[in-house]
């Protein structure tokens, strides 16, 4: 089944750029968010949305806060969510893992490491 | 005999008196001298508060200035990844002819093969296929136009990579604003300490304006060696592990 991205950037290049990535490894059907808020409520209006990649620094609600947000919910408990940021401290990774996204990206990334973790997501059956 | 007393006691007080001026004249010259020494640095106090004020009118502008930088920068990429964009449309379309190319020259390699196998003395024939038609040059054409198109579509695509650095310095920038704020929230104190009139100036008239709704990582680095990635991928694969997950918790505590 094809899937449908959630891409949640503050950075319009930032966004551009994922997009692109994602039409390069053969990805068509995205909806775009500037900031976590309007990730949730983008989200809330599209059931047909299948997976989230989030930036972690941005203003309003931060990716990490969407991120918990989006695990509270029951209904997106599985929901694939991966984080692509500049944040590449330890804590940083650890804290992203304990909010349970299923994947980090650590930016500048290539299109190759993007189709790697969404391939291994979607490959990891859910618990 | 009380009377007596008094009067010792009274002059005792006296001698003291004499001695407290004696001190005190002896005292004048070092006392001038600090005032005279006050009175030298009021100037140079002066000079230090017109200076921290100028630093601190100065601040505002270049915030201004970095945003200025950030905002052109993002044109620019958007700019870039425009052109990047039709480019990539274009190699698409180009590879895409290539393969369509490539079917017909299938198709006419077999004509060939099938005409010089009808005509194998024909003169005209075999020179039709020494000099245009042979199959092997237009193959060896076809694969190095294909390589060539390959190798601009993987070219495209790094540009599109590296322009992630965008991202990578406004968050850097945005940093060094947040940072220019705190330092200007200093000196605004400073010349309240100094001149509380001064420091009004400042905060009407002077004040930083950071964007409240840029978030930033300050540790953000534009970093292509992939070190990171792959700790962060050894952090996801132990996460998935009863053991490491023990130390992630650890590491968790810590915090």
């Amino acid at each position: 089944m094809a899937l449908k991205f959630l891409v949640v950037d503050d950075s319009v290049t930032m966004r551009r750029i994922v997009l692109n990535s994602l039409k390069q490894i053969g990805h068509e059907a995205f909806v775009e968010a500037a900031d976590g808020r309007d990730a949730l409520n983008k989200l809330q209006a599209d059931d047909s949305i299948s997976f989230i990649i989030t930036d972690w620094n941005m203003p309003d609600l931060t990716g990490l806060d969407l991120v918990k947000a989006v695990r509270a919910n029951p209904k997106y408990e599985t929901l694939p969510i991966l984080m692509v940021t500049t944040r590449g401290m330890k804590e940083d990774i650890v804290e992203a893992l304990q909010a349970k996204v299923n994947n980090y990206i650590v930016k500048p990334f290539t299109p190759q490491v993007l189709r790697e973790k969404i391939e291994q997501i979607i490959a990891t059956p859910v618990a | 005999m009380g009377q007596v007393q008094n009067m010792q006691t009274l002059f005792e007080r006296l001698g003291d008196l004499k001695s407290f001026f004696v001190y005190g004249q002896k005292l004048i010259p070092t006392l001038q001298k600090i005032v005279d020494f006050m009175q030298a640095t009021i100037p140079l106090l002066e000079t230090v508060n017109q200076s921290i004020q100028e630093s601190t009118n100065k601040l505002p502008k270049a915030a201004v200035q970095i945003d200025s930088v950030t905002n052109a920068t993002e044109v620019a990429v958007t700019e870039i990844l425009d052109v990047v964009d039709e480019a990539t449309s274009d190699c698409v379309t180009i590879i895409s002819k290539l393969e369509s190319l490539r079917t017909r020259l299938d198709y006419q390699k077999k004509s060939i093969q099938r005409l010089t196998e009808k005509y194998p003395d024909d003169p005209d024939v075999k020179e039709l296929v020494a000099n245009g038609l042979n199959p092997e040059v237009i193959l060896e054409d076809y694969t190095s136009v294909t390589a060539l198109a390959g190798k601009i579509q993987a070219g495209l695509m790094n540009i599109t990579i590296s322009l992630q650095v965008q991202d990578i310095t406004s968050q850097q920038l945005a940093s060094a604003n947040h940072m220019m704020n705190s330092i200007q929230q200093k000196l605004s104190s400073l010349l309240y300490d100094i001149d509380v009139k001064d420091l009004k100036e400042t905060a009407d008239d002077a004040k930083i304006s950071v964007s409240s709704d840029l978030a930033f990582n300050p540790e953000a680095r534009y970093d292509k060696n992939h070190e990171t990635q792959a700790f962060a991928d050894l952090l996801v694969a132990e996460n998935k592990t009863q053991t490491s997950q023990k130390e992630i918790d650890e590491l968790f505590l810590k915090k």
